[in-house]
């Protein structure tokens, strides 16, 4: 099987070892970027909801508040996926044949493609009907709390 | 009552064996934290943005503080019902760890500086009537003081789990 192969020529790569036998503390460190990158991702998308359902900053114009908001959640989304990338090099094998780290995968690529085709193009359309972008809000949020909620599976599977 | 034994008695009641011994039980419930972590934490850290003067700098502040309160509470609601559960459950690694202390020590520090903020700072007329972008000193302090507890607090959590004893 060619992804077996390729797993274990990451897991014997010095890079993979490296990692693998850094002190728990590099580790703990990694987490914590990874969960703070969740933090930034989560939060800007709430606050962008609430906007868009007209909770908050009606007063403002949208762009004031999504542009920004933008910013940090692409910011989070690339601390969480370069720390999750280290980590996943440190034990290939370990993450790829664990389900909840699949389901993981399979969420983010979903959530990203909600993210940036449905919710930072389509909602912010004035003309959008009340019902699809409350449709696209819930999406995308689901989408992003699945993913935070697939990921803290990976550790108990 | 020494702690420990204090620990040791909540582990063992029927919900603390209950959440512990479940397979499902524990990691929703830090899923759930965590999640909720990133209305509170998370809204503050915008919020702290905000009166540093990086994000939503049209907004006047007054706004920011006003109606992100309502999510932002109901987020620490949930994050403390989730995390008392954890306890439950883990009192005694909780205990033994010596990240806890530095946990709750900054994260007292965190609310003691909410508290003077949203209490002194923020009932001024500058903070009030202000549609500035740059605040006045005490409100960029408070946000940056803010920033740094609450990323202390984050830091010290995650460590309860990888630094289980003091020796």
């Amino acid at each position: 099987m060619p992804i077996d192969a390729v797993l274990s020529a990451v897991q014997n790569s010095a890079l993979s070892r490296w990692v693998a036998e850094a002190d728990h503390l590099f580790t703990a460190g990694l987490q914590v970027i990874h969960i703070i990158g969740f933090i930034l991702l989560l939060s800007s998308v709430s606050l962008m909801s609430l906007r868009l359902l007209g909770l908050v900053f009606v007063a403002q114009p949208l762009p004031q508040v999504a542009v920004g908001m933008r910013r940090l959640l692409w910011l989070g989304l690339a601390l969480a996926v370069s720390t999750g990338a280290i980590m996943f090099v440190g034990a290939p094998r370990h993450y790829f044949y664990n389900p909840a780290f699949a389901a993981k995968m399979v969420l983010l690529l979903l959530a990203v493609i909600i993210q940036s085709a449905a919710f930072n193009r389509v909602a912010l359309r004035p003309d959008l009907s009340p019902a699809a972008l409350r449709l696209i809000v819930g999406l995308s949020l689901v989408a992003w709390f699945s993913v935070s909620l697939a990921g803290r599976a990976i550790g108990f599977i | 009552m020494s702690v420990y034994e204090w620990a040791d008695a909540i582990e063992a009641t029927s919900i603390g064996t209950a959440i512990a011994e479940s397979r499902y039980a524990f990691p929703i419930i830090e899923g759930v934290h965590l999640i909720a972590l990133s209305l509170s934490v998370g809204l503050i850290f915008i919020t702290d943005l905000r009166l540093i003067g990086v994000a939503l700098k049209e907004v006047p502040v007054i706004q920011v503080l006003q109606q992100l309160r309502v999510y932002l509470l109901t987020g620490f609601v949930v994050v403390f019902l989730t995390g008392g559960l954890l306890v439950w459950a883990e009192a005694r690694a909780v205990v033994d760890s010596p990240a806890t202390p530095f946990k709750f020590a900054f994260l007292l520090l965190a609310g003691i500086n909410a508290a003077y903020f949203e209490f002194g700072v923020a009932k001024s007329p500058e903070i009030l009537d202000s549609r500035e972008t740059v605040l006045p000193r005490g409100a960029r302090f408070a946000g940056y003081a803010s920033l740094v507890l609450w990323t202390l607090v984050i830091i010290f959590g995650r460590l309860i789990a990888y630094i289980p004893h003091w020796t």
